[in-house]
């Protein structure tokens, strides 16, 4: 077989065919780095700058893994990695003036040292606003650059979603992976939280911060998120007959645009006639304080993670963050203790939610991309999930205005991942089958 | 001279103009140079550094009740200004970009870093340098070893310890002082290496209750809160956990002074039965701490096995042979455990329990059993380990209390009741 465009293939696709001899992990950078120089300009999806050498870093283990047996399923594979992600060898600059001039990292984080470890390859750092919080990179949406990638682990949606990379990790503390996956038309996937490791990861707020991936189908996210976790291959429950979904419009609904409600409905409607079971279904009654909860809880936290940020280099934070970390040192402790005691009862009533279906859709975001890229979008459709711990999966397929993307997310229980990513992966397909 | 043995009273001296940060920061320095050849507690120090923070805080109207007091930091914890190497030649001399939050927080609350403090490797077993203050040829237990050395010797005030089974509470124990873990989660963990991310907690080593207390709540960037004395005495209840069938003549002994101490205060004490789901806890704590690890340090472990000590490989080796499913049913029992707690407390205020299995065993390699430690660390409880009784050999034994979950006021008021009974 020969391959024509690298770039084009899936994580899985070209895993296989590195395995086959048909395509080495040389040639896949090499491809991917000629798609970047090629796009880097219009996109803005890397960090990195001239001097940092992460393509060479790159050539150099993609040639050591040529010559080895693989690893892991993903053997050979390039990944990018949201720059609050320690790479050793390459600086972290968090997407803040502060870290400009960092020194290359001495290690790599746990998430990355797995990767490694399974064979993988670190392509380069992907932007993220400053701090995964409210303040924009340079990145433009790669389907219309007038338009967001969404935020906060904006370059890693992009890059993936412009076949600059296969795969990518970001973060998600309110909806930073979700939503930028649902603007950039990719799928996004945020496991429960805890299980892959955060170590090395600049923390915001330890109660939310959640690793995830982007990918282009939802089998090389899950293959991914594995590689990542350090736990064998998840198998999908792809060979649902009868998927049973509820539709959920939750908490942010009557915030969300008519474009999302038509989106939702129509995702519902697809799913029906793929022979999907779609039920309505409402939030049980402690979600109602939800969304605030998880305000409280993110907004307190990172202004003590960001301490020596906040406090001790403030000339170089922006405005933005400023202004937002102080709903946070003005949060009493009595408030955050009611904000956690609001994501526990949450978190137990998900079981409850669950018995009766497999997975929740609802809309990824509020709307399509914003038509600025300086403006990364709300998380209001995402906030809830990430409180509860939940695996979630944005599953692109549907368009909004501009005919642009809205992702649907499908949500399961914490902890049970495989039945979530098979019910994703078969309303993936019921979405984009022509 | 600066009393290094009482933080808020030399914080309110301090602010008194009776005496200040950088008269303290030399007189930890003096002390420092006196013993420190033989306790071995401290990994780095910047004097000039060190003395130049102090001077700066003592340009500034007091940030809190700790202001200009000197503490240690434990040296896998990041600082901005000071090499951090985590107890391993992997990072020896490595300088993060930043403080943690924790060290960010208690800077901002007017405290001065004097220094790192040894750890053992990535706050597992394999022992630093350090000695017993008490006895150079005994253990000061770990993994917050130079910690808890350097407080008990007298060299600062406070100084930051963390636990992921017992390394916090051990060594307070062995070296006869004050150590606070507080509940889980509530000091942030940015910048510290993680070993087992569902277990770290970030803590304090002090001389009094009221002391640790105060320096937590810097940590958590809090707004301080002193401590509320108990309108009664409290009711304590003892759990005769598994962990029991190891404890030795010492620390059977202080747990029976204890209990007659407080019942003569006026207190009461109850045996109390811990839910059935503990029967797992020791197990799942194992399963926990281990498989996290293997994660955790994947780094450390792909690209320098060989420079990781024999224990430490065969605990991450112990995490590798667990599955997703263990790995899972272990935080079930967790939640579970976590659950039954409330069962435990439902006629006590706070638990009495020992707080290691006797007195810090005689040499350096073996930094002594968590066992009384690891369940409560597991379930996230607050826990504080109380000195002031000694052992045969002369050497200290703490009596631990152990409080709800996020009863950590509460558990420190029980514990600063204590303290004075315990008093030789």
């Amino acid at each position: 077989m020969t391959i024509d465009d690298p770039t084009q293939l899936g994580a899985l696709e070209a895993a296989r065919a590195i395995q086959a001899g048909d395509l080495t992990s040389v040639a896949l950078v090499e491809a991917l780095a000629a798609r970047r120089e090629d796009r880097d300009n219009a996109v803005g999806a890397w960090a990195s700058d001239s001097d940092d050498q992460d393509i060479a870093h790159a050539l150099d283990e993609a040639k050591a893994r040529d010559a080895e047996d693989a690893r892991g399923p993903l053997h050979g594979v390039p990944f990018g990695v949201k720059d609050i992600i320690d790479v050793a060898g390459l600086p972290s600059r968090l997407g803040s003036p502060i870290y400009a001039d960092a020194s290359p990292a001495i290690a790599d984080a746990a998430s990355v040292a797995l990767a490694r470890d399974a064979g993988m390859v670190p392509l380069g750092k992907t932007v993220t606003t400053e701090f995964a919080l409210r303040t924009a990179g340079k990145t433009r949406n790669p389907l219309n650059a007038k338009y967001s990638p969404g935020g906060s682990s904006s370059g890693s949606a992009a890059a993936v979603a412009d076949f600059q990379a296969p795969l990518a990790i970001g973060t998600q503390t309110g909806g930073s992976v979700i939503r930028p996956a649902s603007y950039c038309g990719v799928v996004g996937y945020k496991p429960t939280f805890g299980r892959i490791p955060r170590a090395g990861v600049k923390s915001v707020s330890e109660s939310l911060d959640t690793i995830g991936v982007f990918a282009r189908n939802v089998a090389d996210a899950a293959a991914f998120a594995a590689v990542l976790e350090g736990v064998d291959p998840v198998t999908l429950d792809d060979a649902l007959d009868r998927p049973r979904f509820a539709f959920c419009r939750t908490p942010a609904w009557d915030k969300m645009s008519s474009d999302a409600h038509k989106a939702g409905r129509a995702a519902a409607d697809k799913a029906r006639a793929a022979g999907a079971s779609v039920i309505d279904i409402d939030l049980p009654p402690a979600f109602k304080e939800a969304l605030e909860a998880q305000s409280v809880v993110q907004s307190y936290e990172a202004c003590r993670s960001l301490a020596f940020e906040l406090r001790f280099r403030c000339d170089d934070v922006s405005r933005a963050l400023k202004d937002y970390v102080a709903a946070g040192y003005e949060t009493s402790r009595e408030r955050y203790d009611w904000a956690r005691n609001v994501q526990a009862v949450c978190r137990a009533a998900m079981w409850q939610v669950f018995s009766q279906i497999g997975a929740i859709i609802t809309p990824a975001a509020p709307s399509v991309a914003p038509e600025n890229p300086a403006d990364t979008g709300s998380p209001i459709c995402n906030q809830i999930w990430t409180m509860v711990g939940a695996p979630v999966v944005n599953t692109p397929g549907m368009t909004g205005a501009a005919a642009m993307p809205i992702g649907m997310q499908v949500i399961g229980p914490p902890g049970r991942a495989a039945e979530t990513l098979g019910h994703a992966a078969w309303l993936h397909q019921a979405l984009t089958k022509k | 001279m600066p009393d290094l043995t009482n933080a808020l009273a030399l914080g309110a001296s301090i602010a008194k103009g009776e005496t200040t940060a950088v008269k303290a920061a030399e007189a930890a320095f003096a002390r420092i140079d006196a013993r420190d050849g033989e306790v071995r507690a401290w990994k780095t120090i910047d004097r000039q550094k060190a003395l130049a923070e102090a001077a700066a805080r003592d340009a500034e109207a007091p940030r809190g009740p700790l202001h200009g007091v000197p503490v240690g930091v434990k040296d896998v914890i990041d600082t901005g200004d000071l090499p951090t190497g985590y107890g391993s030649p992997i990072h020896e001399g490595a300088q993060p970009a930043a403080d943690a939050a924790c060290v960010a927080l208690l800077r901002e609350a007017g405290m001065v870093v004097l220094g790192k403090t040894v750890s053992t490797e990535f706050a597992m077993r394999h022992p630093g340098e350090t000695r017993n203050p008490h006895n150079l040829a005994h253990t000061p237990g770990g993994s917050s070893s130079g910690s808890a050395a350097a407080v008990a010797d007298g060299h600062v005030p406070l100084a930051i310890g963390t636990q992921t089974s017992g390394s916090i509470i051990r060594p307070a124990s062995f070296c006869g002082v004050v150590g606070f873990k507080p509940s889980w989660g509530a000091v942030p963990r940015g910048g510290l290496k993680m070993l087992a991310e569902s277990l770290d907690v970030i803590g304090a080593m002090a001389h009094t209750a009221a002391d640790a207390d105060a320096f937590a709540q810097a940590m958590a960037g809090r707004s301080f809160n002193p401590v509320q004395a108990a309108a009664n005495p409290p009711r304590f209840g003892i759990a005769r956990t598994k962990a029991w069938t190891s404890i030795e003549h010492a620390s059977a002994a202080a747990m029976e002074t204890a209990a007659a101490a407080c019942e003569a205060a006026g207190a009461t004490v109850t045996d109390v039965e811990l839910p059935p789901a503990f029967a797992k806890a020791l197990d799942a704590h194992d399963v926990i701490m281990t498989y996290e690890s293997w994660r955790m340090l994947a780094y450390e472990r792909a690209m320098h096995w060989d420079q990781l000590s024999p224990a430490l490989q065969a605990v991450m080796e112990r995490g590798a042979g667990f599955t997703a499913e263990d790995y899972a049913e272990a935080l079930k029992v967790r939640s579970a455990c976590r659950h039954g707690l409330k069962s435990a407390f439902a006629d006590v205020d706070v638990l009495l329990t020992p707080s290691a299995t006797g007195e810090a065993p005689e040499g350096l390699s073996f930094t002594g059993a968590p066992e009384f430690n690891r369940i409560w660390t597991f379930t996230g409880a607050p826990c504080v380990t109380v000195p002031g009784l000694t052992g045969p050999k002369g050497l200290p034994v703490g009596v631990q209390i152990i409080g709800k979950l996020g009863g950590d006021a509460e558990a420190i008021a029980a514990a600063d009741w204590l303290r004075p009974l315990l008093a030789g």
